[in-house]
């Protein structure tokens, strides 16, 4: 039977020189004990043997043997020669070349990837919640700066070798224009005489001199060059480019989750007893330093005492009575009112800034600041609001945990959201609402009047809320952060020390990462440089807020757990991404390109660009794609899609259920082996009490119930007593 | 075998540590840099190193834990926690980047069990706790805190119900934490 089998290998049968992990594959070793035998002191070099394997040198590291033993194995392990095949032998041969190759690319990639040291310094100081914002941090800058070199490849070295060589064949007009005659007028050209001040505005807010440049997508030209069997099409590589960057950002995030869901199907994702997980494995051996070993350990212990004083009152709680009840699930559903109304006054407040900062035409420092208006708007509230959610969450008296995963839950919303409403009233004053027949967008589909190059513009909105959350943060950083260290250091007051030293919130500081990643995603088809401002802002990032760390923070009292809310941190990512791919899809599908700018300047929309290039390749081609793209394709492969999902699905219950059933299956040997124990202490009692009837019974059956009570305090499968020492105590008497 | 300060380690030697410890060619001359300087300052052509030396390494000098690490790892004769350089290695191998989880979550078990019998009972709990809490008075639970954690710490890992954790059930609490590897880390 299967479960025996599992059975044997877990528990296998006892063994005078077991050893506890005895399901792992091994070689026979013999050693004898050197230590003294009245201690009871478990042998942990004596390992049983349980098959005989093919030899597989990495196994050699996995033993848990002192480096004696290992090395001893090895000796045996080579004198052994293995009959093999020929077809065995080159296997063997072919893995080991592949694990040395595996073990060059990992020194190299160990060298090639930054900021190693860094962050295992931080770590040593700080602990795994803040590395692991760092190792987000270094992620995305990885991410962002792999987005440009696949965007510099394919988009902006061609586009500026055609330009510099003068090639300007585009596509032929198949589209009668006169109709839309005054859409085709766009000039950004700068005023040649403007004075020295409007170039900082420009450089600051992306229009002028930065408006007609590579940054943006009104510079890129529809050329398509074919000469000498050499052929490239502008525009339809600008679009493939911005497909396949989104593509290769949602496959590095799926193989980043990968690895914890991984774990979950394996265990079968049962539910985890939190005390144990904490004094097992809450300790962090890179700490360094007295003081963070001291603050690591207040740490635990508060963690420690909360839990232990949530479950006591958890246990009152469980007697509310339903007067008691009706109150608080009342005072939540008010409570998520207030927050809702916050967050909808926020929207509604972000819609309206927008509208107002777009419709307005000032120059000057005033308009500079009306253009910043939507983002100001944005970033304040996405300081205030969490704060009062904060405050708010404390208020519903959840457990501690829930109330940390609400309160971000909700600022994560917040963000994203509001992010989308900006986007959403871009879309409405360009689009008209979406009516493309009303009076201001009637020629060109498009609201001309305000928006000539509309993608330009979105660009230049995203460019500068990227902008603005790098100054902001540098600000911070500058305005508040030092100058509350050196209050806090130097001045001796009470508000001071109430205050205290800034502390490093880790998910904060990540939702910030997030939305900065998110606003580039979004603005990266209109603005094909700004993977790579973005690159160089995070690169700054990373050295602002490593110095600030240590120069201005203490560790947080109460830290987030790391690796989960490193899944959680990949999941907002994710939102993230797919926020900004529907704005992709969108713009690339429904909105009319502009006819002043751009590489799509003639087509119906961006996407028609691709269906044109497929009617330019061979029939057979052709036939391969549409059949790819059609039904009869992409059904099955959905249905396939749902019967490997289900299939993970089902050897997730099967793995959790047969962890239940084992579990089960331990307590009662167990119990089998405790009745059995009892049994062979009754019978030694009664043989006893024959032998030994005229001398003293009161001695002996004093000594064994000493053994007894020996035998029942380290019962358990890895101890097994010395039955023959037993044994020759008991004939002695 | 790494004696004298300031020599390197013969390459036989050096691909023999790769093949058998997790450690790369740099961690294995670094950790052989670090050893012969804490041997400098041993007295007398000692190859141990006494367990005093080990812990002025900046690792492990905070570590609550590294007494019952110097213990675990030494192969010494005298159970005096003496640490020769195949044990130091040992050690950093255990606590390497690559080390596989059965072999951290084994080390993990030894070093927790404080009265080396094999498995965790309730004592060996009670200072592995206090360990992670602080040893001093305003620093450890209160007992009734202290008995109310072992109790639910048993009842959550004890499968067989015998009062005590052993190695498998051990693995099986460790085999559930996504935090465990990263953290059970020691790089020089």
């Amino acid at each position: 039977m299967e479960l025996r089998e599992i059975h044997n290998q877990v528990h296998p049968p006892p063994d005078y020189n077991i050893s506890p992990y005895g399901s792992q594959r091994s070689l026979r070793l013999r050693t004898v004990p050197a230590e003294d035998t009245s201690a009871v002191h478990f042998d942990w070099a004596s390992t049983p043997e349980n098959a005989e394997e093919p030899d597989e040198p990495r196994n050699l590291r996995e033993l848990p043997l002192h480096m004696g033993l290992k090395r001893a194995v090895w000796q045996v392990q080579k004198m052994r020669v293995p009959v093999v095949s020929r077809w065995g032998s080159w296997r063997i041969k072919q893995s080991k070349t592949f694990h040395h190759l595996f073990e060059i690319a990992k020194e190299v990639f160990s060298y090639v990837v930054p900021w190693k040291r860094g962050i295992q310094k931080i770590g040593g100081h700080f602990g795994g919640g803040v590395q692991s914002y760092f190792l987000f941090l270094r992620f995305l800058v990885i991410l962002n700066f792999l987005s440009f070199l696949l965007i510099a490849a394919f988009v902006l070295s061609p586009s500026i070798v055609f330009r510099s060589t003068g090639f300007n064949s585009s596509i032929p007009l198949s589209v009668n224009l006169t109709s839309v005659d005054k859409c085709l007028q766009y000039d950004p050209k700068p005023d040649p005489l403007a004075v020295f001040y409007t170039y900082f505005l420009d450089l600051v807010s992306g229009t002028g001199f930065m408006e007609y440049s590579y940054l943006f997508y009104g510079y890129y030209n529809n050329t398509m060059v074919e000469s000498k069997g050499f052929s490239y099409n502008i525009p339809l590589a600008y679009l493939s480019t911005a497909a396949f960057y989104f593509l290769f950002c949602l496959i590095c995030m799926i193989i980043r989750m990968g690895s914890v869901a991984c774990a979950v199907v394996a265990t079968g994702g049962g539910a985890v007893g939190r005390y144990s997980m904490l004094v097992f494995t809450g300790w962090d051996h890179g700490l360094q330093g007295d003081r963070s070993a001291k603050l690591k350990q207040n740490n635990i212990r508060y963690q420690l005492q909360v839990d232990l004083e949530e479950e006591r009152l958890q246990r009152k709680a469980a007697s509310l009575t339903l007067g008691q009840a009706i109150a608080l699930y009342a005072l939540r559903f008010f409570l998520n009112l207030v927050v809702l109304a916050l967050i909808g006054g926020t929207f509604y407040g972000i819609a309206e800034v927008t509208q107002f900062s777009q419709s307005e035409k000032t120059t000057g420092f005033n308009g500079l600041l009306l253009q910043y208006l939507p983002s100001i708007v944005i970033t304040t509230s996405n300081f205030v609001v969490p704060l009062l959610c904060d405050k708010i969450a404390l208020l519903e008296k959840h457990s501690p945990s829930t109330t940390v995963i609400l309160a971000l839950l909700r600022a994560v919303f917040l963000r994203l959201v509001s992010l989308g409403v900006l986007l959403y009233t871009l879309w409405a004053q360009i689009t008209c609402i979406g009516e493309t027949s009303s009076l201001d967008c009637t020629p060109c589909g498009y609201n001309y009047e305000n928006y000539k190059c509309w993608e330009t513009r979105v660009g230049q909105e995203m460019y500068k809320l990227t902008l603005f959350d790098f100054l902001i943060t540098i600000a911070t950083l500058i305005l508040v952060e030092f100058p509350r260290r050196i209050i806090v250091d130097h001045c001796s007051c009470k508000l001071a020390q109430w205050v205290g030293r800034q502390e490093f919130l880790v998910p904060p500081n990540v939702l910030a990462l997030v939305y900065s990643q998110t606003v580039v995603w979004s603005g990266a088809l209109f603005s094909p440089l700004l993977p790579l401002i973005n690159t160089i802002k995070f690169i700054l990032f990373f050295y602002c807020k490593k110095i600030t760390l240590f120069q201005n923070c203490q560790p947080a009292l109460r830290t987030f757990r790391s690796t989960s809310s490193n899944f959680f941190f990949l999941l907002v990512l994710l939102f993230g991404w797919m926020l900004a791919s529907v704005v992709l899809i969108y713009s690339v599908a429904k909105i009319h390109p502009s006819y002043g700018c751009g590489p799509f300047r003639f087509s119906p929309s961006m996407w028609h660009i691709v269906p044109e290039a497929i009617d330019m390749l061979t029939s057979t081609s052709k036939d391969f794609l549409f059949y790819i793209g059609s039904q009869k394709f992409s059904i099955p492969l959905f249905i396939i899609s749902c019967v490997l999902l289900c299939y993970m699905g089902a050897l997730t219950s099967v793995h959790g259920k047969s962890v239940a059933l084992l579990k089960s299956q331990c307590k009662l040997e167990q119990r089998d082996k405790q009745f059995l124990v009892r049994q062979i202490e009754e019978l030694n009692a009664t043989m006893q009490k024959e032998l030994n009837e005229p001398q003293l019974p009161q001695r002996d059956t004093e000594q064994f119930y000493q053994t007894e009570q020996q035998w029942n305090g380290q019962n358990n499968y890895a101890f097994i007593p010395d039955e023959d020492q037993r044994l020759d105590r008991l004939t002695v008497h | 075998m790494g004696g004298t300060a300031s020599h390197n380690l013969p390459k036989e030697l050096l691909s023999e540590y790769q093949e058998l410890t997790f450690l790369t060619k740099q961690e294995i001359n670094e950790a052989h840099k670090k050893f012969c300087q804490l041997q400098g300052r041993e007295t007398g052509p000692n190859e141990r190193v006494s367990m005093q030396n080990i812990l002025t390494l900046p690792e492990l000098k905070s570590n609550p834990f590294r007494e019952r690490i110097c213990h675990v790892f030494s192969t010494s004769d005298r159970k005096d926690g003496s640490l020769s350089f195949e044990d130091f290695l040992d050690l950093l191998s255990a606590f390497s980047d690559s080390a596989t989880l059965e072999i951290k979550s084994h080390y993990a078990f030894r070093i927790f069990d404080f009265d080396d019998d094999g498995t965790l009972d309730g004592g060996d709990l009670r200072k592995l706790v206090n360990c992670l809490t602080g040893e001093t008075d305003d620093a450890c639970l209160t007992p009734e805190e202290m008995r109310q954690l072992i109790g639910n710490i048993l009842e959550e890992s004890d499968i067989d119900k015998d009062g005590t954790v052993n190695l498998s059930e051990f693995q099986h609490v460790i085999s559930r934490s996504p935090d465990f590897v990263s953290s059970f880390k020691i790089v020089l």
